[in-house]
């Protein structure tokens, strides 16, 4: 005779460690990526195929931390943040997860190696990315000590500044991308067109991740403010 | 009178052997929910939970206990109606001791949310309206009683609210969370000490045969929440702040504190659940006793007999030791998101707002009040997930609960009239 589910049926699972473990986990998959970029650069296709395997396991892994998430989240539960705007964030961290594997898909595929002159500049760009995303993480990282304060205004200040870092490496990497792109125009006449091509769409996905990562922190900020 | 006169031993008997079993089944089921919140926030472990619960279970049921099985035993039912078939009376609280004891059993056995509370007074209600006349409810009462149904659980939000917005403002929310905690805390502990005293001293002590002038009263309140947070600053003097335990988060040594209260606003929880609760044991059985008692007499002003007071207490006592404990692990176990400054503030919010019923005379349900001050945290942003369909399986537990007490105490009223007469 156990009546016990009233009180503890009060009691929903907190969405925020899962929400945490999956930012984290998508930002796993961005790193290895820069792993994967330095072994393509290297024509260590080997590394590089082990790598490009490790991050299709990750993306794999986020796709079902986010499923899983949103199955543990009824539209009765009462949070401190509108379900809406957690479920926003949820998916555009998942979206940095399918742009890596986009992104490491298309280079293994061609076996794609960058012209020498712009290879440094993209493996510099793969870690401004990694950097923003991390910052990102940060930044949800701090949600559990933001739920203990209630978010109280103190609590928010100090994740608008990581936010505010977020933004400013996307802004690195928009002005990266942007060197890169006109390296590449200088030299396009003299490369294959067709590979030219995928290098341009290469430097716009990893500009995506980052894009991501900034949406990812503007929304975060939207939903503590409820 | 004849049937009095004849079967009052056996009446008697029955009734505090239902009586009992109802006071084990508020210990082995009942306890758990109060309790839950305390064993759930990590503070208190399960054993001291069940150490807690006993003592102040107990003590509760005893110290103030009183008032509200007053209403039970002659506020729900008008007893110039019974004055010439008191026997009557006799088989209805019986009828409904069997019914709500019977309902608490069907139902948890079948997982369903139950109240003792609701049970116990759909069966007073159900046996007074159908088995004598409609006439012989107290409507006014009943009324009085259904609305602070609604009234107990938003009543305890709002304090709960009020209390953790003042944790937020003056602890939490600060540069030094810690030291705040340490300097603030005591007051809270104060304020636990002052309500609990406040209406056991002035609504439950004169069911013990004690009583106090007014200024007595309220000096002996507050020495007694002098006492309390006296107690509370001596538990948190040895509790330092530990920079390494706070670098995963940053408010774990804080917390600590508010682990130390949480022990204490456990033992008011236990005390206001046993004040409020026993009476669904006992209060019919004090009514069956005064009338067998007094040869008849309905609604003598016969006071309370302790040792009915006294048998609730051990009723429930018993239920915890024996029951009662696997149920708190249960639930302390199924509740993992609170810490223990939510769980402070929302059982202090519960435990004032069960204790000011008790001390009104108004059977409250403990568990939907405490699910009321959870809400109340909740709505002020301090948790993370709370499930709000709770709040329909609450009206959909009124709604079965109160006819189900009702029919079968209807059935066990005739069966009893059959088989002791008319």
């Amino acid at each position: 005779m156990a009546n016990t589910d009233n009180i503890t049926s009060l009691f929903g699972k907190s969405p925020i460690a899962p929400l945490q473990k999956h930012m984290k986990q998508v930002h796993s998959c961005l790193k290895d990526f820069a792993v994967f970029a330095k072994a393509a650069n290297a024509q260590d296709w080997e590394k590089a195929e082990t790598v490009h395997i490790s991050i299709n396991n990750r993306e794999e892994q986020a796709d079902k931390l986010k499923k899983k998430l949103r199955m543990n989240l009824p539209s009765t539960f009462m949070m401190p943040f509108s379900r809406r705007d957690l479920l926003d964030v949820l998916l555009i961290q998942d979206s940095i997860a399918n742009i890596t594997k986009d992104l490491a898909g298309l280079m293994m595929t061609r076996h794609m190696v960058l012209p020498e002159e712009i290879a440094g500049d993209f493996i510099k760009l793969t870690g401004l990315c990694v950097e923003t995303s991390g910052a990102a993480l940060m930044a949800v990282n701090e949600l559990d000590e933001l739920l203990e304060t209630a978010f109280s205004s103190r609590n928010r200040k100090i994740v608008g500044k990581m936010i505010k870092t977020v933004n400013e490496l996307e802004h690195e990497t928009d002005n990266a991308q942007n060197d890169i792109r006109n390296k590449l125009f200088a030299l396009e006449s003299d490369l294959p067109p067709v590979d030219v091509m995928f290098y341009y769409r290469a430097i716009e996905w990893l500009g995506e991740t980052a894009d991501a990562a900034q949406k990812v922190g503007s929304r975060f900020e939207v939903m503590l403010t409820k | 009178m004849e049937i009095i006169a004849n079967y009052g031993n056996v009446l008697i008997i029955m009734a505090v052997v239902f009586g009992v079993f109802m006071a084990w089944g508020i210990g082995a089921n009942d306890v758990a929910n109060a309790m839950g919140t305390s064993v759930g926030s990590g503070a208190v472990t399960i054993k001291q939970a069940i150490i807690i619960a006993v003592i102040f279970e107990f003590a509760g049921a005893i110290l103030a206990g009183g008032e509200v099985t007053a209403t039970i035993r002659k506020g729900i039912l008008d007893a110039a109606l019974f004055a010439n078939e008191p026997h009557l009376l006799v088989y209805g609280m019986l009828a409904s001791l069997l019914a709500a004891g019977s309902w608490l059993l069907i139902a948890s056995s079948l997982g369903w949310p139950v109240s003792t509370t609701h049970s116990i007074i759909g069966a007073i209600v159900g046996f007074g309206a159908v088995g004598v006349g409609v006439d012989a409810v107290e409507w006014n009462q009943v009324v009085k009683i259904v609305m602070s149904w609604l009234a107990s659980p938003v009543l305890a939000g709002i304090i709960a609210f009020t209390l953790f917005r003042s944790l937020q403002n003056l602890i939490i929310d600060t540069d030094h969370p810690f030291n705040n905690a340490k300097k603030y805390v005591p007051y809270y502990m104060f304020l636990v000490g002052l309500v609990v005293s406040l209406v056991t001293i002035f609504k439950g002590l004169k069911h013990v045969g004690l009583s106090f002038d007014t200024v007595t009263s309220y000096m002996l309140s507050i020495g007694f929440g002098v006492f309390i947070a006296a107690i509370g600053t001596f538990l948190i003097r040895n509790i330092h702040l530990d920079p390494d335990e706070n670098k995963d988060f940053y408010y774990a040594s804080m917390e600590r504190i508010f682990g130390v209260l949480m022990i204490i606003t456990a033992a008011a929880m236990a005390f206001a659940h046993g004040s409020n609760d026993v009476a669904n044991a006992i209060g019919p059985l004090a009514a069956i006793y005064s009338v067998i008692d007094s040869g008849g007499i309905v609604g003598s002003k016969s006071a309370l007999p302790l040792w009915i007071l006294f048998i609730g207490g051990v009723g429930i006592a018993v239920g915890l030791i024996t029951y009662g404990h696997k149920v708190i692990a249960t639930v302390g176990t199924g509740i993992t998101q609170l810490t223990p400054s939510r769980g402070f503030a929302a059982t202090l919010a519960a435990a004032a707002t069960v204790v000011i019923a008790s001390g009104t005379g108004i059977p409250v349900s403990t568990t939907q009040v405490l699910v009321g001050a959870v809400l109340g945290v909740g709505l002020a942003r301090g948790m993370a997930a709370l499930d709000t369909r709770v709040i329909s399986r609450i009206f959909l537990s009124w709604i079965v609960t109160l006819p189900a007490g009702a029919v079968m105490s209807i059935v066990f009223f005739f069966a009893l009239k059959g088989a002791f007469g008319a």
